[in-house]
């Protein structure tokens, strides 16, 4: 019999001091395909971080490579969490930086990017145009890094990987951001790509897996436990006590107008590229929208013009809480009636913030804090870290948190100061089922209270049930508008 | 036109030198409502010109563009960074005459064209704003009577201006009245609304004067931040080199070591960048930087000199008039020298490992960054300016470095400031001869602690360690560095 390729005995290993997984043991045979899950903090990203070599542990982990495949001879990770660097190779970007047209030439395309790993690896460039045609990246191939939104992001590394054809990939969290279609074509990847010898640990809790995946563990209390693939479609049992949410959330917000966003018409494009294509929409005051749409199709573009956040607003006809786009108000005037969550807000923000000035920067809606809070504003914060189950990291910087936790924090921020327009988008990236459910819910609860809700998600089972409208997007254009009639979730 | 400043009384001279107050965030309270509502015309759209000019539409005021007749004809790059981000772009005359505040970011050499032809345009009792004194102070501009004068110069580069200002932060900025030109009182409230819309206030604001920022920048300039920076980077790689230093090594030491070590000069003065050697490293780098003080004192002087008596621009403007003949000639030879064309090494340089193997980067930096500071103060200027063009501007420099070496930073700095830097480096050099011929690799390319027990006297240690921290340019350095504290770190490669 074959030696398996991964053998752990005894690992041990802490994140900041602290215990994540201790005397662990678990044997990867060869043809198995694993999916590792956890709730967040269980030490899933560590596993697979000893597993590639790239962190200290202590104990043993045997990697055996087969000799004889002609698979490269690798351990190759993806991380959660992707840093592209510019032509420099610095990673020295700034927060919508890709929407100012002048800023984003200093990063290489999505060609070079690709063709310079090629050869580093010694890959058919063919080889990779059939990935990116398979998940719809095509178009895509002489855009710039920066210009990529987050789910585009996660298809190139995507790419990198697949092409690659390492003997062992570990994928953390494969599906984040990708859209519906993107997800059931990677799976149709994976089958492919394990039929031709690659082996595959999933890290993910997400139920639709594909069918080459059919070993199942856990991490939990630092162990590792394999369960079956019916226990994979349940839920989570460590079952968390609902706390009653803060009072200052309770209270209605103000509401400034009648109609929060109206748009006329709105284009954008880059050059020849057009982005946007006459958009009419308009989202009334106490509405809950769900904003959906393929991976590129603009959806970020669009809540840009709504968060102040995109130069073109000034040249097309937008409404912001009753007033026109460029009528004198500033950013900051529109910032502060909103309450936002997004992937990119998250890249970068302050890396030198901890848990609570990350938080209590919502106030300001600055991307770290950078004046002094009042003592309500801090009496808040510390009832909202409580509320998250924050308090013991509250000090800590938010970037060392594991991404799942940071995103709890991040919630937080957004909700803080119980703003009259919710802008969540994909706010559950990187939680648990559990964690998932839980913020859905306290959504909902807000929103009773006349907040007004845009929600971009991927994830149909995983929506808050408060949502009443959808508005799709499709190449830049509206597909649909309007009432949900039948239910979309399940 | 005559040199503005020589035409001053000695008491004015002082005057206007001694121009220096760190503005409480209380004064900015009145938001951008002195501009609110006005025209807001900005002359050029280069990286500072575009990048002000988003956060101060992004800040509810009305921005436009004017740009000469040939620029938008010929669809330059001025001309689609302005209507890229759909500004409204249009000739002097069409957009000059309508604006209450005209915004001149166009580089210096081309200020006084620019101004004699849009000065005439300009409407009564209207404001004309530069981001930097020379034209009126050193060529001697004379503006018309009605017209208020004013200044804001973000200390950053453009692109840092935007991407601290979207953060929710800003950078530190240097504000002025030009007293000549203040017909109605209104320049200064005028000029602080201008910084909040362009998120100044929140980082530290400086009220100077035109004359105190000229003759301060012109100094930090062409003293630590450029000319130092060249003639240190290349003395070391040379010495490097000769001593059978891999060429490679010597070229990434010295440009990834430059932002490396200024960065901890950003973080917490000389106190934190010395504090980054061993006892006994510190305790040579020190001794060193004395040494190097003492050579170096007497041209750091002359250059202060020079430019306080006008014999600096003086001599500047004669090399633009003769087409740049000089500058020209040393942008080549800067582009010949062996540190510029030897391509940084593939080889992984530990952090530590560049303050550890290039104490005489320390030293040149501790050395320029107190003699600059030193001489400038001798000279009147207040310590609050002299640490902003000194100190202060030092690490964005080496970032430069860090990018391309010293061809970038030369291309990234103003025609003023490169002339200048080639200036102090072809005189600094031979003056460093003698001292350079004691150097070996122990002060730079090698590991000074290596072989060492590492053992000092207490009482030297101490002695130093109060030298160090008691210099004026860590005092004043700690209070304004406070309000600072949020910048971001420069990220190293």
């Amino acid at each position: 019999m074959a030696q398996p390729i991964v053998h752990i005995t005894n690992l041990n290993l802490k994140y900041h001091q602290k215990t994540v997984l201790q005397d662990l043991s678990w044997t990867i045979d060869r043809h198995e395909n694993w999916l590792l899950r956890g709730i967040s903090g269980s030490g899933k990203t560590s596993m697979a971080k000893a597993i590639a070599g790239l962190i200290k542990f202590q104990g043993d982990i045997e990697i055996n490579f087969d000799a004889k495949s002609n698979l490269a001879p690798v351990v190759h990770y993806v991380a959660n969490w992707y840093q592209f660097k510019d032509l420099e190779g610095q990673s020295n970007f700034y927060y919508q930086q890709r929407y100012n047209k002048q800023a984003t030439e200093t990063t290489a395309t999505v060609r070079a990017e690709l063709e310079n790993y090629g050869k580093k690896h010694q890959l058919q460039f063919s080889e990779a145009e059939k990935l990116l045609t398979a998940l719809g990246f095509s178009d895509l191939i002489n855009a710039t890094l920066i210009q990529l939104s987050s789910g585009e992001h996660k298809k190139l590394q995507l790419v990198c990987a697949l092409w690659l054809k390492p003997q062992l990939l570990i994928i953390d969290q494969p599906y984040n951001g990708l859209d519906k279609l993107s997800r059931r074509h990677l799976n149709v990847l994976f089958e492919e790509i394990t039929a031709t010898g690659t082996q595959l640990i999933l890290i993910s809790n997400d139920k639709e897996l594909p069918p080459c995946v059919h070993r199942f563990a856990a991490l939990s209390g630092g162990q590792l436990i394999e369960i079956s693939a019916n226990e994979h479609m349940q839920e989570f049992d460590e079952e968390e006590e609902s706390k009653p949410i803060p009072d200052f959330l309770k209270e209605a917000p103000v509401s400034s107008a009648d109609s929060v966003v109206k748009m006329i018409g709105v284009n954008i494009s880059y050059g020849e590229k057009q982005v946007l294509k006459n958009i009419n929409w308009e989202v009334k005051a106490g509405e809950k929208w769900l904003l959906q749409g393929p991976n590129g199709s603009g959806k970020s573009t669009l809540l840009s013009l709504i968060t102040g956040d995109h130069p073109q607003a000034y040249a097309n006809n937008l409404y912001l809480f009753g007033h026109k786009r460029g009528s004198g108000e500033s950013i900051w005037d529109i910032k502060k009636r909103i309450g936002l969550i997004s992937p990119e807000l998250h890249w970068y923000f302050d890396p030198l913030a901890t848990v609570k000035q990350s938080i209590i920067s919502g106030f300001f809606d600055s991307s770290g804090l950078f004046r002094e809070a009042d003592y309500t504003k801090k009496t808040q914060a510390a009832e909202l870290i409580d509320y998250f189950g924050l308090t013991e990291y509250q000090d800590t910087l938010l970037n060392q948190l594991p991404l799942g936790k940071q995103r709890l924090a991040f919630l937080a921020r957004t909700l803080i100061k119980n703003p009259e327009l919710l802008i969540l988008d994909e706010p559950c990236q990187g939680l648990d089922q559990q964690q998932t459910q839980y913020f859905n819910k306290l959504v909902d609860e807000l929103c009773k209270n006349g907040t007004t809700l845009i929600y971009v998600g991927h994830f149909e089972t995983q929506l808050p049930a408060c949502i009443e409208n959808r508005i799709l997007l499709e190449n830049g254009e509206v597909k649909s508008v309007g009432k949900i009639l039948e239910p979309i979730l399940k | 036109m005559s040199n503005y400043f020589n035409t001053l009384p000695l008491r004015e001279k002082l005057n206007q030198l001694g121009v220096c107050d760190f503005m409480d965030s209380s004064e900015f309270l009145d938001d951008v409502n002195a501009l609110k509502g006005e025209k807001l015309v900005i002359v050029g759209c280069g990286a500072q010109g575009l990048n002000q000019g988003l956060n101060l539409r992004d800040s509810g005021l009305n921005v436009s563009y004017t740009l000469r007749k040939e620029a938008i004809e010929g669809k330059r790059d001025s001309w689609k960074n302005a209507t890229e981000n759909n500004f409204t772009v249009g000739t002097y005359e069409e957009l000059i005459p309508e604006a209450d505040v005209v915004i001149n970011l166009t580089p210096d050499k081309q200020h006084t064209a620019v101004v004699t032809a849009i000065m005439p345009l300009m409407k009564k009792g209207a404001t004309l704003l530069y981001s930097h004194g020379f034209n009126i102070v050193e060529e001697g501009m004379q503006i018309r009577k009605d017209i208020t004068v004013i200044m804001v110069a973000p200390k950053c580069p453009g692109s840092e201006v935007r991407a601290e200002y979207v953060r929710g932060f800003g950078v530190p900025t240097l504000i002025a009245v030009h007293p000549e030109n203040d017909p109605e009182g209104k320049g200064l409230v005028q000029a602080k609304a201008y910084c909040v819309g362009t998120g100044g206030h929140r980082a530290g604001v400086l009220k100077s004067s035109f004359v105190a920022e000229v003759k301060s920048d012109l100094m930090g300039e062409q003293t630590i931040l450029c000319g130092l920076l060249q003639t240190g980077s290349i003395l070391s790689f040379d010495k490097m080199v000769e001593k059978g230093v891999d060429a490679g090594y010597a070229s990434k030491l010295v440009q990834y070591g430059v932002e490396v070590i200024t960065e901890a000069l950003k973080q917490g003065g000389i106190t934190a960048m010395m504090d980054r050697l061993s006892n006994v490293a510190k305790i040579k780098a020190f001794e060193i930087s004395e040494e190097l003080k003492t050579i170096m004192r007497p041209l750091f002087q002359k250059h202060q000199d020079d430019i306080m008596s006008g014999e600096f621009s003086r001599t500047m403007m004669e090399d633009w008039a003769a087409g740049d003949k000089n500058l020209l000639a040393w942008r080549a030879a800067t582009g010949e020298t062996a540190f510029e064309k030897t391509p940084a090494g593939n080889v992984k340089i530990g952090e530590q490992e560049y303050f550890d193997n290039a104490l005489l980067m320390v030293a040149f930096i501790r050395a320029g960054v107190e003699l600059a500071f030193e001489t400038m103060v001798e000279a009147g200027i207040k310590p609050e300016s002299a640490y902003y063009e000194s100190l202060h501007e030092t690490p964005l420099i080496a970032n430069t470095i860090a990018r391309k070496k010293l061809f970038e930073m030369n291309r990234v700095i103003s025609d003023t400031a490169e002339y200048g830097c080639y200036l102090f480096d072809h005189a600094c050099k031979p003056l460093l001869a003698d001292f350079m011929k004691q150097v070996d690799t122990d002060l730079i390319g090698k590991n000074f602690n290596e072989g060492k027990d590492g053992s000092v006297d207490n009482r030297a240690l101490i002695a130093v360690n109060e030298v160090i921290r008691s210099h004026q340019v860590e005092t004043i350095g700690a209070e304004l560095r406070k309000a600072m504290t949020a910048m971001k770190s420069i990220k190293t490669a």
